[in-house]
């Protein structure tokens, strides 16, 4: 893409474009070139699947299930294991076209650390942790809806890392910005705001939930109010520290983006947008360029955090 | 660097050609969608948005494919919100088709016997192959068994080809292959004329029985449909030791290989697996499938 308005810095990292494609909905970056029209050009950066020490098989299905304006999903974080993503998969990405970032989970402290400290040993561009995954039965959103073992996940990885970390958080607790303040103090680069949001689905004929795992992660233009109102809550903390913010939840369009912008984010994740229309970077970026213009912005930064309350 | 796959699915507005509806909530839509029916094989499906009002799409299998005209043809069975949204749209309109997804039956081994078995809303995979392979100069004589307890979505036909081992008044046919000339019987338990009343496995052990055992090795079995029926084929296929390729649906969200939603498991000589059934299937092995 040529050089244009919408490059971002990102903790140190300069990006295309502010849009982040999430995790779990792009695989391990390369799927979506299938689709003719799709280029991981258009986007700043692309999040891996989550990833553990060992391989994972993931949760029966199913696995996903459509709701209204939205989705569930219960993947259980199904992957090939730490060595393999960095050993094969990695060599194959095109790291000319974008940047990468792993998204690292486990079952103990310990599993964040040894899997931050592969990925560090590798030419990923940043890591986040995920400490919000509501769909496997230890780690993951057990440590995220807690601010002390949150910190504590944060400071392993820390200790294992110095590229960038960006924590991301959960929606499924309490007080949003308590967490935040510790991912911060703990030394993470970055926060992606929000994980999905915990729900069920039942199938009236069997009187069972429609997900093999009970329940599942609700993503999609469902939850975009929550995850707007996280992320301004989130940035009240964040700003003070110059801590950069991945907002996400719901995004579809250019005019979704900038509410997310104007909310405090810097950078702009699309996950389940792509599923209804793989091309849909392309026409936010287009939205973005022409509201800039609009508005006669020189760039995105310039609406990042603009938002005025009411008296 | 892993390029191969790479810009081989399209994301085509295509226009509404023809919408018929059958009895037993059934529709037929014909679809003008060049570059998925350029490129479109056996097996293939497409990932169709029915309605802007739906958040997700739904995969759909192809039943038939022009390339010449660049036209697609699905068959489907409404039966939750978003087939009711698509029942609805009208010609004329367009709608988003992401295809050709997923890979194809294997035919490189052609055995010369295929049977091909279908039921239910698993009856266009194997229209599309029976095409397929009448097209095809050889010694192929594909046999296909079409099962459905609704009415078909086609007028029944008596065939004139003769077929051994199939029971006396076992004659109707679905008209389409009975003009490319392709060998086909219906089953059903709802008793209608000149179907096989009983399972479309039953009907296929009959036609086996009577085959020679030289020709019998030379059958590969086909085959999609409900998940009890594939149960049986699977059965059926390990009882005469025959290769079976099955044609599977799960839920879908991306269809792009990005999400791992759609998995089913296998059990394979390195151990178990999930499989994405969008781009690692819709074609698997029988044998190796865990039905649930
Ligand atoms: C199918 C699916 C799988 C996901 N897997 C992961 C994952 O492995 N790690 C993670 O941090 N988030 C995962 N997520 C959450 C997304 O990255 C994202 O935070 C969330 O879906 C909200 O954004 P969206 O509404 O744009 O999809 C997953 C989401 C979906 C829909
Ligand atoms: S539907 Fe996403 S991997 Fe198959």
């Amino acid at each position: 893409m040529a050089k244009n308005n919408l490059t971002i810095e990102f903790c140190g990292l300069e990006f295309n474009t502010p849009l982040v494609l999430l995790s779990g909905c792009v695989g391990f970056g390369d799927e979506y070139t299938r689709v003719e029209g799709f280029s991981n050009k258009d986007v700043g950066a692309v999040c891996l699947k989550g990833t553990t020490l060992d391989k994972r098989l993931g949760n029966p299905p199913h696995r996903i299930m459509e709701t209204p304006a939205g989705m569930l999903n219960a993947i259980g974080l199904q992957n090939p294991g730490a060595h393999t993503v960095v050993e094969e998969i990695l060599p194959t990405l095109d790291f000319s076209e974008t940047r990468f970032i792993a998204n690292v989970s486990g079952s103990t402290v310990e599993e964040y650390e040894e899997v931050t400290r592969l990925f560090d040993d590798s030419p990923i561009d940043a890591i986040e942790i995920n400490i919000s995954c509501p769909n496997v039965k230890e780690g993951g959103v057990a440590f995220g809806n807690n601010p002390d073992m949150s910190a504590c996940v944060v400071e392993a990885c820390r200790r294992a890392t110095n590229k960038p970390l960006i924590t991301k958080l959960s929606p499924n607790q309490t007080d949003i910005t308590e967490n935040a303040r510790r991912c911060i103090e703990a030394g993470t680069n970055g926060l992606a705001v929000i994980n999905t949001l915990m729900g069920m689905a039942i199938d009236i004929e069997s009187r069972k939930p429609v997900i093999g795992n009970n329940q599942g992660g609700l993503s999609g233009p469902a939850i975009k109010p929550v995850a707007l109102l996280k992320v301004h809550q989130v940035y009240q903390v964040a700003k003070a520290h110059d801590i950069p913010i991945i907002g996400q939840g719901g995004i579809c369009t250019a005019e979704d983006a900038i509410e997310f912008l104007i909310a405090g984010a810097t950078a702009i994740g699309v996950g389940t947008a792509l599923f209804y229309d793989p091309t849909v970077c392309k026409k936010i970026n287009t939205g973005l360029i022409d509201y800039l213009e609009r508005h006669q912005l020189a760039d995105l930064s310039d609406l990042v955090g603009t938002l005025t309350l009411h008296d | 660097m892993n390029s191969s796959y790479r810009n081989t699915i399209f994301v085509e507005d295509a226009e509404i050609l023809q919408h018929t509806g059958y009895e037993g909530d059934q529709y037929l839509i014909r679809l003008r969608a060049p570059k998925t029916a350029e490129h479109a094989q056996p097996g293939n499906f497409v990932h169709l948005q029915c309605d802007d009002l739906l958040p997700m799409r739904r995969p759909m299998s192809l039943m038939r494919v022009k390339p010449k005209t660049g036209e697609i043809e699905i068959l489907y069975k409404r039966h939750g919100h978003g087939t009711t949204l698509l029942s609805q749209r009208n010609v004329g309109e367009t709608l988003s088709v992401m295809g050709p997804i997923g890979r194809p039956f294997k035919l490189e081994n052609y055995h010369r016997y295929p049977l091909l078995i279908g039921g239910g809303v698993g009856l266009p995979p194997m229209v599309y192959l029976a095409e397929h392979m009448k097209n095809l100069r050889g010694e192929i004589s594909p046999f296909v068994i079409l099962g459905s307890e609704v009415p078909f979505p086609f007028p029944l036909k008596p065939s004139q080809i003769i077929i051994e081992g199939i029971p006396n008044g076992v004659i109707a046919t679905m008209p389409l292959l009975e003009d490319w000339g392709v060998a086909c019987r219906l089953a059903s338990l709802q008793d209608y004329p000149g179907c096989f009343e009983g399972y479309v496995t039953d009907l296929a052990r009959s036609w086996l029985e009577t085959m020679e055992p030289h020709q019998r090795s030379e059958v590969e079995i086909f085959s999609c449909g409900p998940t009890p029926m594939l149960k049986a084929v699977k059965m059926l296929a390990e009882e005469y030791g025959l290769p079976c390729q099955v044609s599977l649906e799960e839920y879908m969200a991306c269809a792009v290989g990005g999400c791992a939603g759609c998995v089913v498991r296998l059990e394979t000589e390195t151990g178990p697996k999930m499989k994405r059934v969008c781009v690692d299937g819709p074609i698997f092995e029988a044998k190796t499938v865990v039905f649930q």
